[in-house]
């Protein structure tokens, strides 16, 4: 029997995972403002976009995701740019990060994110906080399975030692 | 407080709500709003690329025989195809005089009589089918000295399935006809040839030549008989005169030889047993020879395919490992780009 996928409208899908790209593009920034700009650039291209969305290949929220990492990449590499014009490196430092940009994490946890690469928050936002399959997270990743959950099983060790020292301290 | 474990982290994350601020949810409702009805995203029933190649690939070998089958049927046929395909007994090989005699008659070889009074090489080449080679040969060679002939050469061989003999013969020009019609009667005719060349002019040449040679010698003979000539001129003309008169010898052989050519007529005789039967293809129909053609059509375009790949190849391999080489360094760039984000 030939199964036909549902074809969503762009409004009802954009309704249903808007919090969930948010929340991707928060744990790859570590910032609200700068997710929420994203997020609204996501969207945007989202719908020029919209017509290349193929619900046999993945979900929409694969889809978004997706859309939206190369929003977040697309940022970070004019971040780059700009830092290497003013030589000024401020966005690295941890302290910067706004309190409970996470949504209300403890502070450690909070802390210990933050101190994580892009990359690695951005599997651990996928797998853990959006619950994605390993497929659809490698998929959205551009990665294999097996390298998704390595990268996530280091991530999180790695927020793990550090959650850890922080104790400690 | 106590030394966090994996799952209490991941449960933490996990129980995390990250909510779009209002303004957020507004924005994003609005551009969506205003998306126009007509885009829609990509339906569900079209044909993906594993199944366009399914499709596609079938198609286009479906085309390719399509059209070697309507270039099969509707290409004229090329004669040469058609005597490849017929073999070697095809009737128009044999030469006119066989046919003006009625190629396969058992008498009446196309003789045509020298022409009396001039000087005429005469060649004749006849192909004969006998039952016994033994016996046809014998009378052949018995009939040629009945025409005051002579045999040149023999060749005679004979094995147990078939046998051939080859026979030049010499024949007087007078009786040259009479004797293509006796041979001729030997065994059934295959092959007939004559060739009739004028040598006419050429002896009236010589002829004329000759006759100014001996007018030179009487010429030099009266003048060394003058006893008024000096020693050097007597000398002189002797020279002359011998080399007249080795000229004259010369020409003289020359139409020697050229009167005994005229004078006999060169008789090939090939003798032959019957062959044994040989199977020969009968001649496809004309849905035969067109599919004939097809498959030809379809095999000069696996050529080209298979042309198409092997020269292809290479810069598909190196297309894709430009490609592959492209993906791993924007994977590269991107890792470092997020380990330092």
């Amino acid at each position: 029997m030939h199964v036909v996928a549902e074809v969503p409208s762009f409004a009802s899908v954009a309704e249903r995972h808007l919090d969930d790209v948010h929340a991707y593009l928060v744990y790859m920034t570590r910032s609200r403002e700068v997710a929420e700009d994203l997020t609204a650039e996501t969207f945007e291209k989202a719908l020029r976009q919209w017509h290349r969305f193929d619900p046999r290949r993945g979900s929409a929220r694969t889809w978004l995701c997706r859309v939206a990492r190369t929003t977040a990449l697309d940022h970070f590499r004019a971040e780059q740019r700009r830092r290497r014009r003013e030589h000024a490196y401020v966005l690295d430092q941890v302290g910067e990060v706004d309190d409970g940009v996470f949504g209300g994490l403890s502070p450690e946890l909070e802390r210990a994110l933050a101190s994580l690469s892009a990359g690695e928050r951005e599997v651990i936002a996928l797998r853990v906080l959006l619950d994605l399959e390993i497929e659809s997270a490698a998929r959205v990743l551009g990665i294999s399975q097996t390298a998704c959950t390595t990268r996530l099983s280091r991530a999180l060790k790695k927020l793990e030692e550090r959650m850890s020292a922080d104790v400690a301290a | 407080m106590s030394q966090p474990d994996r799952d209490s982290i991941v449960e933490e994350i996990r129980s995390a709500q990250i909510v779009a601020p209002p303004g957020l949810r507004a924005r994003v409702r609005a551009l969506a709003e205003t998306a126009p009805a007509a885009i829609a995203a990509r339906p569900p029933h079209r044909l993906s690329r594993r199944r366009l190649a399914l499709v596609l690939v079938p198609a286009c070998v479906a085309v390719a025989a399509a059209a070697a089958l309507a270039i099969g049927l509707t290409r004229p046929e090329s004669s040469g195809s058609r005597d490849a395909v017929r073999g070697e007994a095809s009737p128009t090989t044999l030469p006119f005089a066989a046919k003006a005699a009625g190629a396969g008659s058992s008498r009446g070889g196309a003789a045509i009589p020298a022409t009396s009074g001039r000087a005429q090489l005469y060649e004749a080449e006849l192909t004969l089918r006998v039952a016994d080679l033994s016996a046809a040969t014998k009378r052949a060679l018995r009939l040629t000295r009945g025409f005051h002939g002579y045999v040149r050469s023999v060749e005679y061989g004979s094995g147990a399935d078939r046998g051939s003999a080859s026979l030049v013969l010499r024949v007087p020009v007078g009786s040259v006809q009479a004797a293509i019609v006796e041979y001729s009667a030997i065994g059934r005719i295959v092959d007939q040839h004559v060739s009739i060349q004028d040598v006419q002019p050429q002896v009236d040449r010589r002829f004329r030549q000759l006759q100014a040679q001996r007018d030179l010698i009487a010429r030099l003979q009266a003048k060394l008989a003058s006893p008024a000539l000096s020693a050097a001129e007597r000398d002189r003309l002797e020279g002359r005169l011998v080399a007249a008169r080795r000229r004259l010898v010369v020409l003289q052989k020359q139409q020697a030889a050229l009167r005994r050519q005229t004078s006999y007529a060169n008789v090939s005789l090939d003798l032959r047993t019957k062959d044994k039967e040989v199977v020969v293809p009968s001649e496809p129909g004309r849905i035969g020879r067109a599919l004939h053609r097809s498959g030809q059509i379809v095999a000069d375009e696996a050529k080209v395919l298979v042309y198409v790949l092997v020269v292809g190849a290479p810069f598909f391999v190196l297309g894709a490992l430009v490609l592959g080489g492209l993906r791993l360094s924007r994977r590269r760039s991107e890792a470092r780009l997020l380990s330092t984000s």
